[in-house]
């Protein structure tokens, strides 16, 4: 293969090669396909399995009786032939002992004659007619005075083997098959030789019998046998494909009624014919399906009741609400003239009714988002406006704090199709919680955006998340330390809605923090409404928090790639990320944690 | 999982692979059965019957006699036989031929062999007179050469002259297997085998020669594969044999006493039957059981050989025979001790003017010939048939003959037409119970002088021109018709009277120098000297055969020069014994008794 015997065509190789190789491939492909799938249709079918089962082991079970049967009956036949033969070699050898037990000597004249004759006689008497029995007369210790007779003349030397010979000159009757061509066409012989004891010492006398007609009964015998069983086998293989149809089919009902059950359709049933097996299972199936029914629809009305009580309690406290704020409006507007501590006492039922109404609004708001009510109404926004109003907006309440607020915002403008008032809750509500839990320290906010998403993280560095709070904050009237009494103006509603309100946009909300290193959240938005998010322009990790199992080094960032001089580094990056991919420039092939 | 699933598919396959597979092998171990067959033990005849070899003659004498006994025994090696007597350098010489056609020549010695010693070689001389040849299948067939004498040497074998040892060889040998009639004699058994007559009533005898050197066991193969060959050519018309695709399948085999001959014939019970009748007396010295089978089956089993022979007696000869003689012209009775003696079957009216005369029973009835002197003494033939006494006779027409024989009766004729034979003036006729002669022609070229038939009625023998012939007769509605005449070589010439002495003999009265009167073969193979000191020419000659074992020897009667003897032991049958005679007064002279004969 490699090398080829024409040195003038050194093109011709590597072509020849290369066919070969295409068809290699392409032939071992094709296997591989193939194999692959007959694997995939051998776990997935259990017909076929339960099938391809059955025929191996009932081919196993009837190859071993139908070998059984057919050595067996090949044995009864040989059985059969052989005692016939040597009914008909004892008669021969008695008769021959007697014709030559006249002779005393083998010179006599008339013995070869007597020979000639005994040996026509035993083979039928009649030369022409040909039963297809070869009678042979030897006479091995007498080689040079009397000659080998054969009727019909024919070479038997062939067939009658050296260690028959031996065997039947020794005295003993032996047998033995052999196959040979005896001017016909190649035929089994049963050769039999008997010695023949004269009185001037000993001839043999040997019958080749054809084996034909057992040969053909043994071979039709074995056919039927070999027949049966390939006709069992493949009866048994039906039988089991039919069988495991009957179990498979309903089961396969069961299961497709279970997906629509999965997918909502709660009213699907299996129709249960009889009282088998596979009836119970379809009774207790449906059984299960209308249980289950009942319980989800005992559930939903549960939750609607709940839902609907919560909206109905927030519509009904609003009334006296009103009432109870227009009298305390009067109040707190008339406080100046009152004692210091009832003018204190107004301060605050003024700000607790602040607290109580945005608190209803909140409600009101989820108990939307739960009836399935709140709508999206989106338009192209610039979001670089919005942050800075954010910002502009909470700068008095940052100031309080002691907070600064730093933006990390583009000049030029960051176009998404959103709901600008939601965003801007959003926004305000994380804002708001970063300067709240800021601890004085500075927050940042970022804008960023690609092809297919704009996102917005807003950093803190106060005391973080806890692991595991990253999800639960989002929960409604969640709080870190349940002793800790609310201080500032949150109702516990505002992640939720916020959370809501992303989720309204087809967008994501995450949180991030460890204790001690702050926390950062980030709003990431589809550009275009009605997008499928796959990642966010911005990464939710800040790239200043410390790696949780220690990494490479805290603040440095892990990077694989080109190295300086053209090699493959793997080490701590430039900009403290674990970067995974071309280090340092503007590639953003990254590997999240 | 998959795994197992391919070992579970590759078994199945190997399984069904097997069952294919699981045929009559095409070669097979050898498989031993067990020790063959015991040999039987059985008495071996040994080698007796062999002749001499070369080296066992003491003399030259002795070694040309050995020569001419080499060729005795089994036909198959007889050239190997004769080879080993001659020279090398003359071997090729001696021209073999094929089984079948292997004949010796069997000759007899006119006298002594000539030998002549030389320096080198000693040349020999053998005068010899051709008896016959003897064919393969015991057949001594007529000589079919004459020539009267054999020439050859004898010489040392080359560089041992002189040595007594070495023994002598032949050279310059003669073309043909020499075989003396003493070697025939001494080597060879006689038998006889019987065939049916044409018309299937009676057996006629067939003699051939066995070699002794065969043995016993193989007897009786050699005898039924002479009958299936069919009879002697000299009898041919006379008998018939078996069915022409009759033959022996192998040798007849002998198990506990009960002999098996395996033929190959129609399946006929009558011809079974007859079959079974001639084995049982072409195997006289055979008893106890046969078996026939055609093909295998059996089909006749003959429990008792003797018995058989003894339900089935081939002649009907019922009583002794009794003697009569002619006394001065009248048929007597001759009396002698011991044996039975009755009166004259014919009336007196018939019986004077006698000659000589023929009688013969045929069962009830007397046959009786009568040769009598008429007007102007010529001879005329009366003839009467009926119980006894015969009363009615007829004399033969016409004006009568100078001389006649002694008429003879066929014993084989059928008995509401009796056919005798008589010759006269030189011709033979045969004559019916009206004594109506009608000429016979034998086709022998001289005038016949006289005729003896045999007891089985089938065979003749003629004396022509003082040559002996023997013929077959086959009888033709009333008549007979002989085949062709057999001439037999005699030692004695100038043959003048024969009768049958036995089923193969002769009783022959002639010359050898001097009147002798010798028991022959009917071959002419085998002569015994009976008589020579008779002095004269025997004239008539009558005898009662030999026919085991009724009779196991043969007797004979002859008149020579008037007078008449009985044989065994040989005399003169005197007056006294003739019976019905008055002693002549004194002084008269007492006329003798001639043509003696037997009834029977």
């Amino acid at each position: 293969m490699a090398t080829s015997p024409i040195p003038d065509l050194p093109t011709a190789v590597p072509r020849r090669r290369g066919a070969a190789w295409e068809l290699w491939r392409g032939l071992s492909g094709r296997s591989a396909r193939l194999l692959a799938c007959l694997h995939q249709t051998w776990r997935r079918s259990l017909q076929v399995r339960v099938v391809t089962i059955t025929l191996v082991a009932s081919s196993l079970l009837v190859g071993g009786f139908a070998y059984l049967i057919a050595d067996k009956i090949t044995n009864i036949l040989l059985e059969n032939a052989e005692t016939d033969v040597r009914v008909r070699l004892d008669s021969g050898a008695a008769y021959a002992a007697k014709q030559f037990g006249l002779f005393n000597q083998p010179q006599e004249a008339q013995l070869q004659e007597t020979i000639d004759g005994t040996v026509n006689y035993l083979a039928g008497g009649d030369p022409q007619q040909t039963t297809g029995v070869v009678v042979a007369l030897t006479a091995d210790n007498h080689a040079g005075t009397i000659q080998s007779r054969t009727s019909p003349a024919v070479d038997v030397r062939p067939l009658i083997s050296r260690e028959l010979r031996g065997t039947v000159a020794g005295g003993e009757v032996a047998s033995q098959i052999r196959t040979g061509r005896l001017g016909g066409e190649r035929t089994k012989y049963l050769v039999y030789g008997s010695p023949v004891p004269t009185r001037f010492g000993q001839v043999e006398l040997y019958y080749l019998v054809p084996l034909t007609r057992q040969d053909t009964t043994a071979a039709d015998a074995r056919a039927t046998v070999v027949a049966t069983g390939a006709a069992l086998v493949l009866l048994l293989g039906l039988l089991a494909a039919l069988v495991t149809r009957l179990v498979v089919t309903p089961v396969r009902v069961a299961a497709r009624t279970a997906q629509r059950l999965s997918a909502g359709l709660l009213d699907q049933r299996m129709v249960v014919n009889g009282e088998d097996d596979l009836a119970l299972l379809a009774a207790s199936f449906n059984q299960m399906a209308t249980n289950l029914q009942r319980q989800i629809l005992r559930l939903e009305e549960m939750s609607r009741l709940q839902r609907r009580f919560t909206s109905d309690v927030s519509h009904e406290l609003r009334t006296p609400l009103t009432t109870v704020r227009m009298a305390a409006d009067l109040i707190f507007a008339e406080r100046d003239e009152f004692e210091p501590a009832v003018a204190r006492s107004a301060e605050l039922l003024q700000a607790e009714l602040d607290r109580f109404e945005e608190l209803l609004t909140d409600l009101l708001e989820i108990s939307r988002f739960d009836a399935g009510f709140a709508a999206l109404d989106a338009e192209p926004t610039d979001l670089v406006p919005v942050v800075h109003r954010v910002a502009d907006r909470l700068a008095g309440l940052a100031e309080r704090a002691g907070v600064t607020i730093d933006l990390d915002v583009p000049t030029a403008p960051v176009i998404a199709e959103v709901d600008p008032r939601r965003v801007e809750r959003v926004l305000r509500n994380l804002v708001g919680n970063a300067v709240e839990h800021g601890e004085a320290k500075p927050v940042v906010i970022t804008l960023g955006m690609d092809e297919t998403a704009v996102a917005i993280t807003v950093r803190d560095h106060g005391v973080g998340l806890k692991p595991g709070e990253e999800k639960l904050v989002f929960n409604r009237f969640w709080r870190a330390d349940p002793s800790r009494a609310r201080q500032t103006g949150g109702t516990g509603l505002g992640l939720s809605i916020s959370l809501e309100d992303a989720r309204l946009h087809g967008g994501w909300l995450e949180a991030w923090g460890a204790p001690g290193q702050g926390a950062q959240f980030r709003l990431t938005l589809p550009a275009r409404a009605g997008d499928r998010l796959t990642t966010s322009p911005l990464r939710l990790v800040p790239a200043d928090a410390a790696l949780p199992f220690g990494g490479p080094r805290a603040g440095g960032l892990l990077a694989i790639g080109p190295g300086t001089d053209g090699a493959l580094a793997i080490g701590p990056g430039t900009d403290g990320a674990l970067a995974v991919g071309p280090a340092g420039s503007g590639g953003r092939a990254e590997v999240g944690s | 999982m998959r795994r197992g699933l391919l070992v579970g598919v590759l078994g199945g396959a190997l399984l069904l692979g097997g069952v294919a597979g699981c045929g009559i092998p095409e070669n097979s171990e050898v498989r031993v059965d067990g020790p063959g067959p015991a040999a039987e033990g059985g008495s071996t005849s040994g080698s007796r019957g062999v002749p001499p070899t070369r080296t066992s003659s003491g003399s030259r004498e002795e070694f040309v006699q050995n020569f001419l006994s080499a060729a005795a025994g089994e036909p198959g090696k007889a050239y190997e036989r004769v080879r080993n007597f001659i020279d090398p350098a003359y071997r090729g010489r001696l021209q073999e031929k094929q089984n079948s056609e292997i004949a010796l020549t069997v000759v007899r010695l006119t006298e002594a062999p000539v030998i002549i010693p030389g320096p080198e070689t000693t040349s020999v001389t053998l005068n010899v007179q051709h008896v016959g040849q003897l064919r393969a299948d015991g057949v001594l067939a007529p000589p079919e050469i004459s020539t009267p004498k054999y020439q050859f040497e004898l010489r040392s074998p080359a560089g041992q002259e002189g040595k007594p040892d070495a023994g002598l060889f032949v050279a310059e040998p003669p073309n043909v297997l020499l075989l003396s009639v003493e070697a025939l004699d001494a080597y060879y058994q006689s038998r006889t085998v019987y065939f049916w007559n044409a018309d299937r009533t009676r057996l006629v005898p067939d003699q051939r020669y066995l070699p002794l050197a065969v043995p016993d066991e193989r007897r009786v193969s050699e005898v039924v594969r002479w009958l299936t060959d069919g009879p002697s050519a000299w009898l041919d018309n006379a008998v018939s044999g078996l069915p022409g695709n009759t033959r022996l399948i192998n040798n007849a085999t002998r198990t506990d006493g009960r002999w098996e001959v395996n033929l190959e014939m129609p399946d006929d019970k009558v011809q079974l039957e007859q079959l079974g009748a001639q084995l049982a007396w072409s195997l006289t010295d055979l008893d106890g059981q046969l078996e026939l089978k055609i093909r295998n089956q059996s089909r006749t089993v003959i429990p008792d050989l003797e018995a058989h022979r003894a339900a089935r007696p081939i002649h009907q000869i019922t009583q002794s025979p009794q003697r009569f003689c002619v006394y001065e012209g009248t048929v007597h009775p001759l009396e002698y001790a011991g044996e039975p003696v009755g009166p004259v079957p014919v009336v007196a009216k018939a019986n004077k003017d006698v000659v000589s005369a023929g009688f013969s029973r045929a069962g009830e009835e007397i046959l009786a010939a009568l040769v009598v002197t008429g007007p102007g003494r010529r001879q005329h033939l009366s003839v009467g048939t009926g119980v006894d006494p015969v009363t009615i006779f007829t004399r033969s027409p016409g004006r009568g003959y100078g001389a006649m024989s002694r008429p003879v009766w066929l014993r084989s004729a059928d008995a509401r037409q009796p056919v005798g034979l008589v010759v006269a003036d030189g011709n033979l006729y045969r004559f019916d119970a009206r004594a109506q002669l009608a000429p016979v022609a034998l086709g022998v070229p001289a005038p016949v002088t006289a005729v003896a038939a045999s007891l089985d009625g089938h065979r003749l023998a003629v004396i022509a021109g003082g040559s002996l012939y023997v013929v077959a007769l086959s009888p033709d509605g009333g008549g007979v018709t002989p085949g062709p005449a057999r001439r037999l070589a005699t030692s004695l010439t100038n043959l003048s009277a024969v009768d049958w002495y036995g089923e193969n003999s002769l009783i022959l009265a002639g010359s050898v120098g001097r009147p002798a009167v010798y028991e022959m073969s009917v071959d002419g193979a085998r002569e015994t000297r009976l008589d020579e000191n008779i002095g004269a020419r025997v004239t008539h000659l009558a005898a009662y055969p030999a026919s085991p074992p009724v009779a196991p020897l043969g007797v004979a009667m002859f008149e020579a020069n008037g007078v008449s003897y009985r044989s065994s032991p040989v005399e003169r049958i005197q007056r006294e014994q003739v019976q019905g005679v008055d002693t002549p007064p004194d002084g008269v002279r007492a006329g003798n008794p001639t043509a003696p004969f037997f009834l029977y």
